[in-house]
């Protein structure tokens, strides 16, 4: 059984289809791309699946309720005041308790070390650098020990560089730690080096693939990812 | 100093009133809710200037039209409008109104100076009592909703799977701010609200990386100021929140110039 669902799936907006047919069936512990141009419903199917989308039909089925995220947009100014270590203890939103409990400490640092952050725990997150701020945001998503880990354009404001090196990071933490990861992003030619297969959206239609397929797909949609680029740029 | 009941209640509400602009301004200042905090200040006079013009306290007409504008603000902000537009148009109204009141309340001038102004030094031990009772409230219901607080103020965009304790503790956290707004402008005025919920919080921000830390050092900036501000408003018969004023602005712009050296 997947950990991601569903049957004759589909997402209105009032008269407006955003998606229909869906039957898709993605496997625990495997690198997922998210592909298709921006309004073709990517976003739209991550709310679904989580539950934040009313207007649906079909089945759709999230097999686990520990769901980390990493959004596209935050705002980081440089006088963020918020050490990196407090930063991805963000996520402990429930209580009242104004420290960090032993155990959600040892989280906490763990979560540092695996992204590679743990001499800059003290570091102010407004003064990290582009790519340091990535990997906190991802941090962050894995304290609770997700099983599902959802990273929104994570690479788009990187340098080439940061974008290899936080795609083998997530890589890496998906083969030890047996993680799915669904990695929305325009940047196909990079990603289809590290995903172990695809959701390709288009027109109202999601179709999946595997990593070897991903080459062909590329074909496909070069003029899509060569105006990407552009846009990027 | 202390030999004069009113300096002494002076002192008592403004050691309350900075510990609350103090621990709510954290969290304003993260939330980048400045301007809303200071709109509400204006609707804090148009509530007082209600609240005279119907023959009740000036600060329980604050406390109603803070507290009911923040919601209106609170419903309409979460839609399709930007924040700060929604704000200036329910600010105007306020204001507008205020005058109104003040018009048909007849109310004097001492009256209408000391709802902008400040009065800390005609607090009575009674007001002082009820001071110390919102604070206390205020500070209880910050603190039990604390973490889903923080992570509001501080990383909004990462609150993914939205909880229903979630979404409340958005208008729990703007009725805070209205009613520390209320308590804040006896001490300082509806005008200067900023010199003890804003200031003190963003100079901490320049220094420390914690969100303890954050609050800790708001307090002792707000304190400072409040402290300092009454004893030499006392030597000089000078008016208190001018003294304030310029303390938590100096240490404002001492913050914002380390910082940029050093950063």
């Amino acid at each position: 059984m997947g950990i991601i669902q569903t049957k004759d799936f589909g997402i209105r907006y009032g008269e407006k289809i955003i998606l229909s047919n869906a039957n898709i069936n993605v496997p625990e512990g495997r690198f997922f791309a998210v592909l298709g141009e921006n309004g073709a419903g990517k976003t739209s199917f991550i709310k679904a699946l989580i539950g934040q989308n009313q207007q649906i039909n079909g089945q759709i089925q999230l097999n686990t309720k520990k769901v980390g995220f990493v959004p596209q947009f935050r705002d980081i100014t440089r006088d963020y005041p918020l050490s990196i270590a407090e930063f991805v203890g963000l996520n402990y939103n429930h209580g009242w308790r104004l420290w960090l409990n032993e155990q959600e400490h040892a989280a906490v640092f763990s979560a540092l070390k695996r992204l590679d952050l743990s001499e800059m725990a003290d570091k102010r997150l407004g003064l990290a650098s582009g790519g340091q701020k990535q990997r906190a945001f991802v941090a962050q998503a894995l304290v609770q020990q997700p099983d599902l880990l959802i990273l929104d354009e994570s690479t788009a404001s990187l340098d080439h560089e940061h974008k290899v090196a936080l795609l083998q990071t997530i890589k890496q933490l998906q083969k030890e730690e047996h993680l799915t990861v669904l990695f929305i992003t325009h940047e196909l030619k990079l990603v289809s080096q590290f995903a172990d297969g695809y959701l390709f959206f288009e027109n109202g239609h999601v179709s999946q693939g595997e990593a070897h397929e991903l080459q062909s797909l590329t074909t496909q949609i070069t003029h899509v990812h060569e105006e990407d680029e552009v846009r990027h740029v | 100093m202390f030999s004069y009941d009113f300096m002494q209640n002076a002192f008592m509400a403004g050691t309350v009133v900075s510990i609350v602009a103090g621990i709510v301004g954290t969290f304003v200042v993260a939330r980048n809710y400045a301007f809303l905090t200071h709109s509400l200040s204006e609707i804090g006079f148009a509530g007082a200037a209600f609240g005279l013009f119907a023959g009740w306290p000036a600060l329980l007409g604050m406390m109603f039209a803070t507290s009911g504008a923040s919601l209106a603000i609170g419903a309409l902000e979460s839609g399709y409008t930007k924040r700060d537009n929604v704000t200036s148009a329910i600010s105007a109204l306020a204001i507008g109104l205020g005058i109104l009141f003040l018009a048909l309340g007849h109310t004097s001038t001492t009256a209408a100076t000391g709802i902008l102004f400040g009065s800390v030094l005609g607090i009575s031990r009674q007001d002082l009592w009820l001071l110390l009772a919102l604070a206390v409230f205020v500070i209880i219901i910050l603190l039990v909703n604390y973490r889903a607080l923080k992570q509001l103020a501080f990383d909004e965009a990462g609150i993914f799977l939205q909880s229903r304790a979630q979404k409340s503790v958005r208008y729990i956290f703007l009725v805070m701010i209205a009613l520390s707004v209320s308590i804040s402008s006896q001490l300082v005025g509806s005008l200067l609200i900023f010199v003890l919920v804003t200031l003190p919080a963003a100079s901490a921000k320049y220094y420390v990386t914690s969100t303890v830390k954050l609050m800790g050092l708001a307090i002792i900036f707000a304190l400072f100021g409040t402290w300092v501000g009454l004893t030499l408003a006392y030597l000089t018969n000078l008016p208190t929140s001018f003294f304030i004023a310029m303390i938590e602005v100096l240490i404002y712009l001492i913050s914002v110039w380390q910082f940029q050296k050093n950063a």
